[in-house]
């Protein structure tokens, strides 16, 4: 298993995401944000800022929505 | 490698068609554990034999979402919606997702009686202290002091009782594996609950039995809060009343085996014991429809049990139907018996050919409904019953007889002589007396006192009416 640093992130589907902000209050990282995008569903939808994710998938775990927010660990699969 | 929800259909269809949103209100806890249970099924394998009961409540339609065997419960009823396909389909791992409202309330009996009887399946309980979809009411497991549209003021104990632990209910059983409560409020919980959910799938998965998984789950819509502050909330006030922790884990222990009745087909039990075969049709063959009605304890439901035996066993079509009251001695009985050589149409009888009387009540209640040129027996030491014009009515001494035949109890057997010495049930000695014999299988001793009494009854009817 390689760990490339700097390679993980969440991955958002921004039409899914209903902006409850769990994801936001649980990253140990503080790398995601609520956008300021109201999407499709009238949600304010999060974001990632861009750096600093270690893919630890604490925002997954967080996240009520099976599709909402995904996690590239940034590992390839065995 | 990417972390992604398992166990999921791709899209959930139920609003509009591709979409990938659960019908659930930004910040709940049921999306959360959703994703456990789906995580834990997928990977323990087990996603092609797991029926999945959905609730009546928020989670009503789980069975969008999970990709598995689904059925929805009516309310309250999923774990015996649970049981019911655990008894039937044995192999399946079976899930019982339910809500407070669901679990707590109507359905309380319904789940404690399925954690007491050990059933094999998985019940998640997912407890937010409020009905949740009906507009937050209070709920069985609505805190002291917490407002809620129906406790404005605060769930006061004095009129609305305690909240309800169901862990520590359960806890006092003997069958329930494993018992566990659990959070989703945030990380550290949720990996707890993830270890019990697969556990709890675990159990299912290797058959051992019951088990139970509560979760401490923010509603933050009914709270009215947003779901940082709901999380805060779970842990602050919440697992101050409902404390996690393992309750009980008995799965090393090995599981117990039932043990083995022995199984019949329906033909071998409907064969078993039966002379004859099927019924023919006869136009010829005259219906006759017969009441005998008495006290409970007289046997008047077994004296037309004999006749209806003796009436298939003479290729007849019967019917037999019993109605009598919750007492086992001394309350009203009374059965109606229909012999016929075509399909029985209906196997109540409101204006019977034949009636036997063995008790007062039943002769006032129904003497009246003999038509004319039917006939009435009674027992000779009630008074005469009236009855309409054109009925033949005559009393019958059948305790009387029976008792100097040396088996007082067997006035019925005594009407059974009378019945065939009057030639009122068309169907030949041989199948009479051996319908009897048959009824007394199980006490050979009464085979002979009942022929005696028979015989006696038989002569006393052939000779005085």
């Amino acid at each position: 298993m390689s760990t490339e640093k700097g390679t993980s992130r969440p991955i958002v589907d921004e039409n899914e995401c209903k902006g409850c902000g769990r994801c936001v209050a649980a990253c140990p990282k503080k790398v995601l944000r609520l956008s300021g995008r109201i999407n499709r569903r009238g949600y304010n939808s999060v974001e990632y800022v861009g750096e600093g994710c270690t893919g630890c998938a604490t925002c997954f775990y967080n996240c009520p929505e099976p599709y909402a927010l995904q996690v590239d660990d940034g590992r390839d699969a065995q | 490698m990417i972390r992604k929800a398992k166990g999921f259909y791709e899209t959930f269809d139920r609003k509009e068609p591709g979409t990938r949103a659960t019908h659930y209100c930004p910040g709940c806890g049921h999306g959360i554990i959703h994703k456990l249970i789906g995580e834990a099924m997928a990977e323990l394998g087990i996603q092609d034999r797991t029926v999945f009961v959905s609730p009546v409540g928020c989670a009503a339609f789980c069975f969008h979402y999970f990709d598995c065997g689904n059925v929805a419960g009516p309310h309250g009823r999923a774990s015996a919606v649970a049981t019911g396909i655990t008894r039937s389909l044995p192999g399946k791992v079976v899930i019982s997702y339910q809500g407070d409202g669901d679990l707590g309330a109507i359905g309380f009996n319904n789940a404690f009686q399925a954690a007491n009887r050990g059933e094999h399946f998985a019940c998640f309980f997912v407890n937010n202290s409020i009905y949740a979809m009906t507009g937050g009411q209070m709920a069985p497991t609505t805190m002291l002091g917490q407002k809620t549209t129906t406790t404005p003021f605060g769930r006061d104990p004095v009129k609305e009782g305690y909240p309800l632990k169901v862990c520590e209910i359960l806890n006092q059983l003997e069958a329930p594996v494993f018992i566990e409560r659990v959070s989703v409020s945030d990380t550290k919980r949720i990996m707890q609950a993830r270890k019990a959910v697969r556990k709890a799938l675990e159990i299912q998965r290797d058959g051992r039995g019951y088990a139970f998984v509560e979760f401490l789950s923010p509603c933050p819509t009914n709270w009215r809060m947003d779901a940082v502050a709901s999380a805060q909330f779970v842990n602050e006030k919440m697992e101050k009343v409902f404390p996690l922790g393992n309750f009980r884990d008995r799965s090393a222990e090995p599981a117990p085996v039932a043990k083995a009745i022995p199984r019949l087909t329906v033909e071998e039990l409907l064969d078993r014991g039966h002379e004859g075969g099927p019924a023919q049709v006869d136009h010829e063959f005259r219906e006759r429809r017969f009441k005998f009605s008495g006290f409970g304890g007289q046997g008047v439901l077994s004296l037309g049990l004999v006749v209806a035996e003796a009436a298939g066993a003479s290729g007849r079509f019967v019917s037999w139907l019993p109605s009598y009251g919750p007492e086992q001695r001394g309350g009203y009985a009374s059965c109606s018996v229909v012999v016929s050589g075509k399909e029985v149409g209906s196997p109540t009888v409101d204006s019977p050919d034949v009636l036997v009387l063995m008790s007062q009540p039943a002769a006032e209640k129904f003497a009246m409904t003999v038509p004319d040129g039917g006939v009435v027996i009674y027992e000779s030491s009630l008074p005469e019953p009236k009855v309409r014009p054109g009925v033949r009515v005559m009393g019958f001494p059948a305790s009387r007889i029976a008792a100097e035949a040396g088996t007082p109890k067997a006035a019925n057997t005594a009407l059974l002589g009378a019945l065939t010495a009057l030639e009122l049930h068309g169907l030949s000695e041989g199948k009479v007396l051996l319908a009897l014999d048959a009824s007394f299988a199980a006490k050979p001793a009464l085979v002979e006192r009942n022929r005696k009494v028979y015989q006696a009854a038989f002569d006393w009817a052939r000779n005085n009416l």
